[in-house]
């Protein structure tokens, strides 16, 4: 698809500010009321989805040029997609975030980069990680002496992609290491790709990058098939999106699993059992790809018709993603299964979550951006009287920890993963 | 050649160029606010000109109108009030909106900035015992009532739905909403306003006229609500209202709505003292007879003839889909084909959903009995498959709620609202069959979506409560399609003449083909029109109140009185 596929989106919207606020029916207070981080934050009409339209459409008009302002108002966005889910409430020919993907990749196509993001690339391309300043040598650091499978030399049933994030931050990477242990002695025939790994690309194709994450997903798939890999499973919300819903629409048929599916399937066949008491009020933030983002890709080709004069559908019947059949109850299954732990749930939860701010590119390019929308989860996570978050993430959970950090908040902050150790 | 021709002629390369305010000016401007909340970067001004409805009016005839010379989100009556003055000082016309949905928000007069109030969003106060809300213009219904409902209270929801402002509702648009049968009219729900005039004077209207509270409208203090807003409200175009208190009413529900269910059409469970029906009539005198009946027996909480804004064809069948999560709008053409659909198309002809809360068991019982005994009398009943448990329970929510108000564009992204003349349900239902038939006709050309010329809605109340309501026929079209798009003010304008013909008052049609004709012309098409005396009361009122004519007067209709 081409930016100039979605002009009829353009067109269509109605400004009806749908995109800004959580879903009107789940809407529980005023405080807790806005559903998008970047008009939020930055007030304009513009920073909104629907004032994205209108700015797509003004560009492909040559009714405006690119400008600073314009980068400004295409990147402060985490692209989330709550915005996307907004708008379907009541619209079936709009696909909002479809278009803003559209929208940075054509900015990418016209030269108009981000200096920040030329460099996170740059990055990526000579060490093949989203992380700045680090190196391709240091990727499979987090397994050494765990005893994993080698998928270079050996072939496994099972792939644990470990992603940048936990491959380098050094205070998560815990979650890793749990996670394939705990797969292990659980009988689950898995293996690393260790130093070998690549990024997913997922973020080089929020940012705009479709040719770097082209690259990335053939290379992956690749190495996969080469070590006889049915699954994939990764902790990676950002991996898990990019693998379930992109890399299929490449050819790529390997199932996708992330961690907290495979966990809840272990305890469903009885190989995984919960022992430990966790005496712990927690409460869950549904990552926005493995939520709302995280619905399985469905192949469609067909064509937009016309029917009762100049209603708009299409044929054959087009799937729609509206966030209904994103990951919510795999998490929430496995924490309220742990013994003592009560799991309290903030107001914007599943389709409806707000973001944890570091999506989209903004951790890297608009630190204030970023770090208010996190401030404004953990307000709401406080608001339920939890003493921990408790997300599926490494993106989150370190926007999550730094937060707190610099904050008088004393919440502690949890990958699912973590929880699980504790509890068996 | 057709008027929306004429005004289509102008190449892109002569369009959208920006006027840039004096740099002494912006800077004025920019010391009010701040530089982090005013801006003329070009990308954002045309975010500001984009709204639906601008396809059919001039001068672009698409959703792009005229660019503000600057936008500024002021954050408090005070910035208001400096901007008011700066742009009386400087010759600077200036517009507000709150959630500038649809084209009258922006501005339409080059050399015009646009007020953003969307950073003044606050609920001030919620006086539980006098049951009122204090506040700010931003404020949105929906965030109003999830508050209110904390403390047994609801709000006059805007028939606009719940993404849009009650303040403005009030004073400066329409006013109106699906519980006006029992909250009363958004207009007459206001009591004390803070009013930043069009001179830049700060007045308080009602009793905080007198500094003693913001409970009564009317005094003691000045009581300006007729002047500030007359009928429909000047829509911005007279001064900001800055706060404003509104009334509350009775919530006999949970503190909190228990929403469950699959998007679109969620899901809400409510106790006992709750009953949600859709009622359906053998005719239109059978269905005026019935509104008649419900506002004299004062039975009912939220009344409102909502289905049909989607076509009587389509929409009952649309409602069963869009109730479905598995279902889309592709599926519809094939559900039609069903017959049991068609049977129920057929028995849904003249639907009115109703919302009965009873405030004590008996009361409930109560309600119902009578409701039964009208549906007696006028040869009305209950649609049995709307009140299976899934459909509702969404359309429960729906109508509690609120916040589908988009669905209006559902079929194709365009809509526009024709007729919706005030009066008695005998007077309504005299107007909507000449609608109806002039609707068909338009459908019959395949350039508008074909959903039935019988695609009225509205609440069946107005100020008061109750006694009279309107028929807004809704007209979906395709707003990138230029046939569709000249066919609608083709229809709109046909409409406006037929009115005028059967001796009907001004209505939508009116409005809609004066903005086709623009300042200049739609002078000459006021004279003309029978109940122009309106409209030099708002000369007068505008001239007497905005001396330097610094407001944005792009929709505020008026007549130079004659001599």
């Amino acid at each position: 698809m081409a930016l100039e596929d979605y002009r009829g989106n353009m067109q269509r919207c109605t400004r009806c500010s749908y995109c800004k606020w959580v879903l009107w029916d789940h809407l529980k207070s005023w405080r807790f009321a806005k559903g998008c981080p970047s008009i939020g934050y930055n007030n304009f009409q513009s920073y909104s989805a629907g004032g994205r339209l209108a700015v797509a459409l003004s560009l492909l008009d040559g009714t405006i040029n690119y400008t600073d302002g314009v980068l400004d108002i295409v990147y402060q966005c985490q692209m989330c997609g709550a915005c996307d889910v907004a708008c379907k409430i009541c619209r079936y020919d709009m696909e909002p975030l479809a278009t803003l993907h559209e929208l940075r990749a054509r900015l990418v196509e016209d030269g108009q980069l981000l200096p920040m993001h030329m460099f996170i690339i740059d990055n990526l391309k000579k060490e093949d990680t989203m992380i700045a300043g680090k190196v391709k040598a240091d990727r499979g650091k987090w397994a050494e002496g765990l005893n994993i499978k080698d998928l270079t030399k050996e072939k496994a049933e099972v792939a644990f992609h470990a992603g940048c994030r936990l491959s380098y931050d050094e205070e998560l990477s815990k979650v890793a290491k749990a996670a394939v242990t705990l797969f292990k002695n659980a009988g689950v025939d898995i293996g690393i790709m260790g130093k070998e790994e690549n990024c997913c690309g997922g973020r080089a194709y929020e940012i705009g990058y479709k040719g770097e994450f082209s690259k990335y997903a053939t290379n992956n798939v690749e190495a996969w098939t080469n070590a006889g890999v049915k699954t994939v499973v990764t902790s990676c919300s950002d991996g898990y999106w990019a693998f379930k819903r992109l890399y299929p629409e490449m050819g790529c048929k390997i199932e996708v699993l992330h961690t907290v599916e495979l966990i809840e399937r272990l305890i469903k066949e009885g190989k995984l059992k919960f022992t430990k008491t966790i005496p712990k009020v927690v409460t869950y933030h549904d990552p926005c790809h493995l939520g709302r983002q995280g619905e399985p890709y469905i192949p469609w080709k067909g064509v937009e018709k016309r029917i009762y004069g100049q209603m708009l559908v299409h044929e054959p019947k087009k799937p729609r993603f509206n966030g209904v059949n994103g990951i919510y109850d795999s998490p929430r299954t496995i924490l309220n299964s742990v013994p003592g732990l009560e799991l309290v749930e903030m107001e914007r939860i599943r389709e409806n979550a707000w973001c944890c701010g570091a999506g989209g590119g903004v951790i890297d390019t608009y630190p204030e951006l970023c770090s208010w929308t996190v401030t404004e989860r953990v307000e709401e996570a406080r608001a339920t009287g939890a003493e921990a978050i408790v997300t599926a993430c490494p993106w989150c959970e370190r926007n999550f920890i730094d937060a707190i950090e610099k904050s008088d908040i004393k919440m502690k902050v949890y990958d699912i993963m973590e929880v699980v150790q504790q509890a068996i | 050649m057709t008027l929306w021709r004429l005004f289509n002629r102008q190449s892109k390369k002569e369009r959208y160029i920006n006027m840039t305010l004096p740099r002494e000016v912006y800077q004025v401007l920019e010391d009010i606010v701040g530089p982090r909340n005013i801006t003329e970067e070009p990308a954002t001004l045309a975010a500001y000109a984009f709204n639906f409805g601008n396809e059919l009016y001039p001068p672009y005839a698409n959703r792009f109108s005229i660019r503000p010379s600057a936008v500024l989100l002021p954050g408090s009556t005070e910035e208001v009030q400096a901007i008011v003055k700066a742009c009386n000082r400087y010759k600077i016309k200036y517009k507000p909106f709150t959630t500038g949905w649809g084209s009258i928000a922006g501005v339409r007069t080059e050399n015009s900035i646009q007020l953003d109030l969307r950073r003044m969003d606050r609920i001030l106060e919620i006086d539980e015992k006098n049951m009122f809300a204090i506040v700010e213009p931003y404020a949105m219904g929906g965030t109003l009532q999830a508050e209110a409902m904390k403390v047994g209270l609801n709000c006059n929801m805007p028939g606009a739905g719940a993404a849009v402002s009650p303040l403005a509702n009030g004073t400066s648009q329409w006013g109106h909403g699906p519980p006006t049968l029992y909250f009363g009219h958004n207009s007459e729900v206001l009591l004390g306003i803070e009013w930043v005039m069009p001179n830049g004077e700060i007045l308080k209207t009602g009793s905080l006229g007198s500094g003693v509270g913001w409970f009564c409208g009317e005094g003691p203090g000045p009581s300006l609500r007729a002047l500030i807003r007359g009928d429909i409200g000047a829509q911005g175009n007279l001064g900001v209202f800055t706060k404003a208190a509104l009334k509350l009413s009775p919530w006999p529900g949970p503190t909190q709505l228990k929403v469950d269910g699959k998007p679109p059409a969620y899901h809400v469970s409510l106790p006992e003292n709750f009953r949600m029906y859709t009622l359906t009539f053998p005719n239109w005198r059978a269905f005026a007879d019935a509104a008649h009946k419900i506002y004299d027996a004062e039975i009912g909480y939220i009344c409102h003839r909502q289905w049909h804004k989607l076509g009587k064809d389509l929409a009952p069948a649309f409602f069963l889909m869009y109730s479905n999560p598995t279902k889309t709008l592709d599926d519809l053409e094939e559900m039609l084909k069903d017959p049991e659909i068609q049977r129920f198309t057929q028995e849904m002809g003249m639907p009115l959903p109703i919302v009965l809360a009873g405030q004590t068991p008996n009361d409930i019982e109560y309600q119902e009995k009578v409701l039964n005994q009208i549906l007696a009398e006028t040869g009305g009943h209950k649609v049995a498959k709307m009140s299976e448990p899934d459909i509702e329970k969404f359309t429960l929510l729906y109508f509690i709620r609120w916040g589908h108000k988009n669905l209006n564009f559902v079929y194709a992204g365009g809509y526009v609202g024709s007729w919706h003349q005030y009066g008695t349900p005998d007077f309504n239902v005299k107007y909507a069959q000449v609608a109806e038939k002039t609707l068909s006709k338009y459908q019959a050309t395949g350039l508008l979506v074909q959903a039935g010329g019988d695609a009225m809605m509205g609440p069946i109340a107005r100020t008061g409560g109750g006694g009279t309501f309107s028929l807004e026929q809704f007209t979906a079209y395709d707003p990138a399609n230029k046939e569709s798009v000249e066919a609608v003010v083709n229809y709109i304008l046909e409409s406006a003449e037929l009115a005028k013909d059967h001796g009907f008052p001004s209505g939508f049609d009116e409005m809609a083909a004066l903005r086709f004709k623009g300042t200049v012309g739609s002078q000459a098409y006021l004279e003309n029109l029978p109940d122009n005396q309106r409209f030099q009361w708002q000369w007068k009122i505008r001239h007497m109140l905005d001396p330097n004519d610094a407001g944005e007067v792009g929709t505020y209709w008026m007549v130079k009185p004659k001599e």
